[in-house]
């Protein structure tokens, strides 16, 4: 189980990484923590001529807190924000979901960016992306973008970063007033990949109604889900069983070794009910 | 918790022996400084890796290797056609030769490398040996092999299959082994009679052993010289010097295997694979440089051999009182394309079916068949479906006659004033304390206050049970090849000794627990002793390690050694002080007459006469101070046995289960170091419970395999295991010190314990789970079917 | 095949090697460096053997190219004990609570939680099982190694018992 060979490139700005996979095209692939993509490498599931490693280039490695969002560099490994104090006060919902990622030591080295570029549909925080309307910065050969996270995720391993074009960062709403948020998820083990998992973020009004909600899934198709309707639901006065039950009737989630399509489904809605009453908990303190 | 019964004049003396003496192995292995095959570096040395096959069945029409042998780097690229006409013999010791040889075991063909065809889903078609594993991996990919693929043939009833495994058998069939129920009026008609008979059929999912170190080699064949040396991952040096010299044809003295320390094993390093062969082959072909070969994570899970793929249908005959009058049990056994032998483990679980039970008959059969899967192999209590199979049943009859399945147990139970005990296969139990363990488990878990909480779970919709699972051991199994171990110890000039044995380091603790043994039993400090072992230059022949034989059989061994050595040590002692060899004690390494501690000789000065001066010694003695000893048990099976008990609580929406307290009471005889007993325990526990609720080899329709990485073969780890309760009872055994073999008995026990556990927690709502495994997915399906 | 030299300190010491891009730090460890206590069992991340620490933080060595990390510190578990063999802590402990058979998990399992410890005052067993998820084990059950791990931050293995044992002790 040995990667084939590639040549390594160590860029230390993003117009120098740009570049280079504006001159390689195809045969050029980002490295940033290794934590998925060196996996597939050494399965020789995959490989490139060209790997351009994002490690060294000063910037991407920052947390910055302003008054509305919370912007984590794209390099930002895992560990980091999860012991990050911005992170804890200004993406709770981000916090959460973190420890949920494989095990300690992956987190050392995985990075922010590179699980929400990866967009594996059963990780967890493209579905806080999600869930929460970040937005995202991508660095071109025509400069740079902001992608809404409704818009980023195309499919499995697919996104709307395009040709050349690196993740700089991730803008994390804050929310205002009483809020609360959780990460439910179903795993075989701790640290496995979900069979089906819910972030949720609710906001409660004065007379502890709940005015604001967002939910996202994963592990139940080819993208993270948001589940809208389940969020009109419950802030239109709906239960949170009966916005669990909305959120998971549209899914279609894909069965496996692991769980069936079925299984995805059912707990899907268990998930999310969980989340929300855990969230809602929160909220009321 | 802890009893103590039966006494055993042999036992060693107790300073050592019966202590938590801390392991000798392990300054090294914490340090990163143990040897293991894949740190072998040899200079010149080349490495290997294989092209296996892509389809479970089809015939190889094309194979294109000139790309790969044009690689810079590659130094060989060899092929079924290159390697299997360079067999020899191609068998397994403890099987013995194959018919055409003289022996009993109908192998499946011989072929180191697929040829011709290919009948799994990794089976290895061409060997690359390269300078680097990088460069043999790209050669890898440089061969074009095309394969007509066919229908496979998967599994239990591929007996009747038309399409043939294995098509050049002599038997015709996929059957590899077959028993057919006995046909007996008598227990027909107590069946047709008996007031309840109740039938289930339970099924074990395909799990692999997966040691931590994968499978490796390292083959170093000197042609100038005409000798072979290799260093391994077995369980057994004689094994792998046995079988490379027979399948190259070199005389035994001329090969020499070398395991230093091996990452496990579990059955799965027993016996020389296929893969392993085609590396000996290649090495002796290549002939003057050494070759590697450590198999990647997914070749492990994939190509190594597994086990567990097996299905029992019990019948069993009940009277009204719920006294047990008879069962019938049929074994099917999936064994794969290219089992170790003939696969099937069904003849040992028979004899052993009845375990604790009083069984007045039992009438067996069994069906093994070759399918186009990986093949099977020994794991960790290779006949263990019968527990499996056993435990459940009691619980599902319990239920089905209404009865508390603890109430039937303790009904059906051997209990001490029984033994020695025949069971109905005529198998005899002695030593043994089932319905103790059982009482000592249920004391641990508190089953009132279990119950009570369960009931108070319950009314909150919550989902609590509790298992029990109790079994014997047939451990240290001692026949044929089995049946003896030899230990060869010597005492240097200075005092100090040196042990040598077949036994090997994968985990065992024996550097630490045949030391205890030599100390007390001689009588000097631990720290004088040393094992030698893992390397048949150095160290007897013998079966290794594995069968939970070693604490027995080389146990025994390292023991009648020691007290021979003790004696000759008293001898020259006293007629150094010109006093009786029966006024002598030791202690300490000093020899003294009894009750004049002035009067002693040291071990040093002891053996520094033996070797230095021979004239010194009592007349007609041989000079020197080396015994050797070999130990055949008393009896064909040393028996140990225990209870395990389990709570859980499942998630009625999500079919998570949690372990909540898993106790286990042991009666493993005299215990040679508690500590070592317990990690043995724990350890097999946990490969137990991962069989039934995380563990499963699966494969597709069309005999792909569907969890080829860790990703989704799932070893269970420390967050999903709770602690593990032990409790000791201590009866001896009729083998010399009181020991009893343990290393299996966690394994066997534990799946049907925690199976019972969830069983248990459902069987209220009409849910009676007979299948493994028993993943989330699995309990939500059996749940969501009695739900309305 | 190109070979690039790097600098990497190893245990606090320097060492100038010429690498393939593609060859993983574990096999740079064990083969060029020849410190073979860094053991691979899965090479895609999932069985944790081969942890070492980078810069201090635990990290599998099978999922980071040695070429990546010129003039990085790392740590092996050759690193951990005492100049003179004495084992640390954590090591000490797993002696003690028989955290170990055969020793293949267990170079990961010192290295990680070594610096696991490092950084967690009084852990619950909770946090210390969840701790040690990312290292598999075939032969302990994780009971020695847990305990060890109890003894190593608390002075104290099991309530009411000793390392190692069930309630017999
Ligand atoms: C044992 C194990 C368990 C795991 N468990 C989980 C889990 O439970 N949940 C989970 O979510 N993940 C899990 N992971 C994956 C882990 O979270 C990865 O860290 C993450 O998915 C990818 O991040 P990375 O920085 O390692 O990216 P890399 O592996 O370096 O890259 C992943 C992909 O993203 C691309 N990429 C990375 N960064 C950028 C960028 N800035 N711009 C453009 N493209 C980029 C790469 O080109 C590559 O295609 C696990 C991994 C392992 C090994
Ligand atoms: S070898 Fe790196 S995690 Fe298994
Ligand atoms: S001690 Fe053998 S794998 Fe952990």
């Amino acid at each position: 189980m040995k990667p084939r060979a590639f040549q390594y490139h160590a860029p230390e700005s993003v117009g120098e990484a740009v570049g280079l996979l504006e001159a390689h095209g195809d045969d050029a692939k980002v490295l940033a923590g290794g934590q998925s993509l060196v996996p597939m490498l050494n399965l020789r599931l995959t490989s490139f001529e060209h790997l351009v490693d994002l490690n060294r280039i000063a910037g991407l490695g920052t947390i910055e807190r302003s008054s509305g969002t919370v912007r984590v560099g794209a390099v930002v490994r895992q560990a980091a924000a999860e012991r990050s104090p911005d992170v804890a006060v200004g993406a709770p919902l981000l916090a959460r979901a973190l420890p949920h990622i494989g095990h300690f030591q992956i987190r050392n080295r995985g990075t922010v960016g590179g699980s929400i570029a990866h967009a594996d549909p059963a990780s967890e925080l493209p579905a806080v992306a999600l869930a929460l309307d970040a937005t995202l910065e991508v660095s071109g050969p025509a400069g740079v973008r902001i992608i809404a996270a409704d818009e980023f995720f195309l499919s499995t391993w697919e996104t709307a970063i395009g040709d050349g074009e690196i993740l700089i960062s991730v803008d994390f709403p804050s929310w205002g007033g009483r809020c609360g948020f959780a990460v439910e998820e179903i795993a075989r083990r701790h640290g496995d990949f979900a069979l089906a998992g819910a972030a949720v973020g609710v906001g409660l009004d004065e007379d502890l109604r709940v005015v604001r909600c967002a939910i996202g899934l994963f592990g139940v198709g080819s993208t993270p889900v948001r589940a809208h309707d389940a969020e009109v639901a419950l802030t239109g006065g709906a239960s949170i069983g009966e916005a669990a039950a909305l959120a998971a009737a549209d899914i279609d989630p894909p069965g496996d070794v692991h769980a069936t399509a079925m299984y995805r489904k059912e707990v899907a809605a268990v998930v999310v009910r969980r989340a929300l009453a855990a969230a809602i908990e929160e909220a009321c303190l | 918790m802890s009893t103590t019964t039966g006494t055993s004049s042999h036992s060693a003396a107790g300073r050592y022996v019966g202590q938590r003496v801390a392991r000798i192995e392990d300054p090294r292995l914490l340090t990163g400084h143990g040897r293991y095959v894949d740190d072998i570096q040899l200079p010149g040395m080349l490495h290997a890796a294989f092209v296996r096959s892509p389809v479970a069945r089809g015939r190889i029409t094309r194979i294109e290797t000139k790309a790969a042998a044009a690689l810079p780097g590659v130094r060989a690229v060899l092929t079924g056609s290159d390697i299997n006409p360079r067999v020899h013999q191609f068998w397994h010791s403890m099987l013995g030769p194959p018919p055409e040889m003289g022996g009993q075991t109908p192998y499946p063909p011989v072929r180191p490398l697929a040829h011709g065809d290919v009948r799994f889903v990794g089976d290895p078609i061409v060997i690359i040996v390269a300078e680097s594993r990088y460069v043999a991996e790209d050669a890898a990919e440089l061969i074009e092999v095309d394969i007509d693929p066919g229908t496979p043939v998967l599994g239990y009833d591929a007996g009747t299959n038309p399409i043939l495994v294995h098509p050049e058998m002599a038997s015709g069939t996929n059957v590899s082994e077959a028993v057919p129920m006995p046909d007996v009026p008598e227990v027909e008609a107590m069946f047709a009679t008996a007031p309840h008979v109740v039938t289930r059929t339970f099924r074990q999912a395909r799990a692999t052993n997966v040691p931590m170190e994968p499978r490796g080699i390292v083959v170093h064949y000197n042609r100038f010289a005409g000798d072979m040396q290799i260093w391994a991952a077995t369980q057994s040096v004689s094994e792998v010097k046995s079988s490379a010299a027979r399948l190259t044809g070199l005389p035994e003295p001329r090969v020499r295997a070398i395991a230093n320390d091996v990452g496990g094993g579990f059955g799965q390093k027993m016996m020389l694979s296929r893969d392993e062969a085609a590396v000996i082959l290649a090495a002796h072909l290549i002939g003057d440089r050494p070759v590697k070969w450590v198999e990647d994570r997914q070749e492990n899970l994939t190509a190594a051999n597994q086990a567990r793929q097996e299905a029992v249908e019990v019948t069993m005959a009940v009277d009204a009182a719920g006294t047990i009058l008879g069962a019938k049990v049929h074994f099917f056994e999936d064994v794969g394309a290219f089992p170790s032998g003939t696969g099937s483990s069904a003849s040992m679980a028979m004899g052993v079916f009845p375990g604790p039970y009083r069984f007045p008959v039992v009438l067996p059969a069994s069906t093994a068949v070759f399918t186009n899967t990986v093949g099977k192999q020994a794991y960790r209590g290779p006949w263990m479906m019968e527990t499996v199979a056993r435990e459940q049943m009691m619980d599902h009859v319990a239920r089905e006659i209404g009865m508390d399945p603890l109430e039937f147990r303790r009904r059906n139970i051997l209990s001490a004033d029984e033994f020695p005990y025949t069971n109905c296969m005529t198998l005899v139990y002695e030593n043994v304390t089932p319905s103790e363990t059982m009482q000592q488990a249920l004391e641990m878990l508190d089953v009132e206050a279990f119950r009570a909480e369960q009931a108070a779970a319950r009314a909150e919709g919550r989902l609590l049970g509790m298992g029990l699972g109790v079994y014997l051991e047939p451990s240290a199994i001692a026949f044929g090849m089995l049946s003896s171990d030899l230990a060869v110890l010597q005492m240097d000039p200075t005092g100090r000794v040196i042990i040598s044995m077949s036994t090997g380091n994968h985990g065992h603790s024996l550097e630490t627990t045949i030391p205890q043994i030599v100390a007390d039993t001689l009588g000097c400090d631990i720290a004088d002793v040393v094992l030698i072992q893992g390397d048949t230059a150095t160290s007897p022949t013998g079966p290794g390690t594995g069968g939970s034989r070693s604490a027995v059989i080389a146990g025994g061994a390292a023991q009648t050694a020691s007290m021979r050595l003790r004696e000759k040590i008293v001898q020259i002692a006293a007629h150094l002080l010109e006093a009786s060899p029966e006024d002598m004690e030791v202690n300490a390494s000093v020899v003294s007459v009894r009750g004049t501690p002035s009067k002693a000789v040291p071990f040093a000065q002891v053996a520094s006469v033996a070797h230095m001066a021979p004239d010194s010694l009592p007349p007609d003695m041989e000079c020197g101070l080396e015994v050797t000893a070999r130990f055949r048990p008393p009896g064909m099976f040393t028996w140990s046995n225990a209870a395990h008990a389990c709570t859980v609580e499942v998630d009625r929406e999500t079919g998570m289960v949690k372990i909540l307290r898993y106790i286990v009471s042991e009666d493993c005889g005299k215990m040679i170091n508690p500590m070592v007993v317990e990690g043995q325990i724990a350890g097999g526990v946990v490969q137990g419970i991962g069989g039934v609720l995380y563990e499963h080899f699966a494969y597709d329709g069309e005999g792909n395999p569907l969890t080829t990485t860790f990703l989704d073969y799932l070893v269970p780890s420390a967050a999903e295991i709770p602690d593990i309760e032990i409790g000791h009872i201590e009866t001896m055994s009729a083998s010399l010190g009181g020991y009893k073999g343990m290393g299996e008995g966690g394994a066997i026990v534990s799946p049907p314990t925690v199976a019972n556990a969830i069983h248990d927690a459902v069987a209220h709502l009409g849910v009676h789970p007979t299948d493994f495994p028993l993943g989330p997915s699995q309990i939500r399906d059996l749940l969501r079917a009695v739900a309305t | 095949m190109t070979l690039v030299p790097i600098n990497l300190t190893v245990n606090g010491e320097r060492h100038a090697v010429a690498v393939e891009a593609r060859k993983l730090l574990s096999d740079v460890l064990r083969e060029d460096l020849h410190l073979t206590g860094t053991h691979v069992g899965c090479e895609h991340g999932a069985c944790g053997a081969c942890t070492v620490l980078l810069d201090g933080q635990a990290v599998r060595s099978c999922l980071l190219f040695a070429i990546q990390l010129d003039r990085s510190e790392i740590t092996t578990v050759e690193g951990l004990a005492g100049g003179d063999g004495t084992l640390n802590r954590f090591q000490a402990a797993m002696q003690e609570c028989h955290g170990l058979q055969c020793g293949f998990c267990t170079p990961g399992v010192v290295v990680s939680m070594t610096a696991y410890l490092a950084d967690h005052d009084q852990p619950d067993d909770e946090d210390l099982r969840v701790a040690l998820s990312g290292n598999l084990c075939r032969c302990t059950g994780y009971q020695g190694i847990v305990n060890a791990a109890r003894l190593s931050s608390r002075g104290a293995a099991v309530a009411g018992g000793r390392p190692g044992s069930g309630p017999t002790a």
